[in-house]
């Protein structure tokens, strides 16, 4: 019985983070799964900046000693910090100078729950966080995971679809929720592109990395081709589109 | 069969959701209540939702499953759970002859506007297109399409699960 036929394959959708998250696994992952959800309603109650007694808010007060919070969140800030330094401050867990990691939250989470079922021998998986997505394995033998783009402009279309193994694609702009991501420097909205979207190998940086690009303006272009592993795809408010030199090879046939 | 569907279900959903959220927050005239709407709808019962964009925000309460409606004249409808984002409950219904798809209704979604709106004809050959394209296209997951949009697809998925189609 091969393990990837589409009869032993599990599809569940969690609400958790304001979100959905939806996973693609082997059927046998189903008793390992309820771990991994109780894992991300457990760091959204850790990370909420919506929760006064969460430890984001209780750390962000000023209230609580790094060492006394959960060990996950001195990750997270090693993650922001290192993030931050890579994309010039464009992507920053201190918004307005007070604490919010939730820009990193996401995408480390989908990363994580991803790990956590592969890291038990089940693949392929594909854990897609409020359309964030981490792919491990291949969905089908000698097929890889075929990622649809979002298209910006025609809402119901897509842009493009990307195609790779063991991947990540993650996407930030203006479709859904309006222009919503501020340029930290400047402290007003980002305007320039209309999607951007990150592809390489994880998703907690091809989801900051795109969060940082989207914010950027017109230096973004000689920044996301500097990124190493990473490649991106943007489409301007207009319709142009450019991509990094790297980009073709997710290009699916 | 019931994996194709449920497959094409969620890529569908984001698809179509995506379409219905931006063709009818345009269009005033495509507000209409349809047979599936009238009888299970109960906003009131939704939770209030969380303001707010961030990804750490507080989760959507739990949906509590609401009965199918009765048969419109399309065939068999089918409710899904009221599913709360950051941005306010979304719920659709969806009509199926047999396992297939042949309507989305949209019954509260989280733009501003009415709280009832169905996708209209002129959408729905587009949904069937991009229906066929997606499957054709054999798309696992849509990146970009996400917040509002997720609600729809859960709430589809529900519905989906419900219909055991």
């Amino acid at each position: 019985m091969p393990a990837d036929s589409a009869a032993s394959r599990l599809r569940h959708a969690e609400p958790v983070m304001g979100t959905v998250f939806s996973f693609d696994l082997p059927a046998a992952a189903g008793p390992v799964l309820p771990a991994v959800l109780r894992w991300l309603h457990w760091v959204d109650a850790t990370f909420s900046t919506y929760r006064a007694d969460s430890d984001v808010s209780r750390f962000g007060r000023g209230e609580t000693e790094l060492a006394d919070c959960a060990p996950e969140l001195a990750e997270v800030i090693g993650q922001c910090r290192r993030l931050s330094e890579q994309s010039g401050g464009y992507f920053t867990a201190w918004p307005g100078g007070r604490f919010d990691p939730s820009g990193l939250v996401k995408g480390w989470s989908i990363e994580h729950a991803a790990t956590m079922l592969t890291a038990v021998g089940h693949t392929p998986v594909s854990v897609n966080g409020a359309g964030d997505v981490q792919c491990a394995g291949e969905p089908e033998p000698g097929r890889p995971w075929r990622i649809g783009i979002a298209d910006p402009l025609r809402p119901g279309a897509l842009a493009a679809v990307v195609a790779g193994r063991d991947f990540a694609v993650a996407t930030s702009g203006t479709a859904e929720r309006g222009p919503h991501i501020i340029n930290p420097h400047t402290g007003l909205p980002a305007t320039e592109l209309a999607s951007v979207t990150v592809v390489g190998p994880r998703v907690t940086s091809a989801d900051a990395y795109a969060t940082a690009a989207f914010a950027m303006g017109p230096a973004v272009r000689d920044w996301v081709e500097s990124l190493d592993g990473y490649e991106a795809l943007a489409i301007t408010p207009d319709g142009d589109r450019w991509h990094t030199t790297g980009f073709p090879a997710y290009a699916a046939s | 069969m019931r994996r194709a569907v449920l497959a094409l279900g969620s890529t569908v959903a984001g698809l179509i959701l995506l379409l219905s959220f931006r063709s009818h927050t345009g269009s005033a005239a495509s507000a209409g209540v349809s047979a599936a709407g009238t009888g299970s709808q109960s906003p009131s019962a939704a939770p209030s939702a969380s303001a707010g964009g961030s990804a750490g925000g507080s989760m959507g309460g739990a949906a509590s499953p609401t009965p199918a409606a009765g048969g419109g004249a399309g065939g068999r409808v089918v409710t899904g759970d009221v599913i709360n984002g950051p941005y306010g409950p979304s719920q659709v219904a969806v009509t199926l002859s047999g396992s297939k798809i042949t309507k989305v209704t949209v019954l509260q979604h989280t733009d501003d506007g009415s709280n009832s709106q169905q996708i209209d004809g002129n959408a729905l050959p587009k949904l069937t297109s991009e229906t066929l394209a997606a499957q054709s296209a054999k798309i696992d997951a849509v990146s970009g399409a996400s917040y509002t949009s997720a609600g729809y697809i859960k709430s589809l998925q529900s519905a989906l699960d419900k219909a055991q189609a």
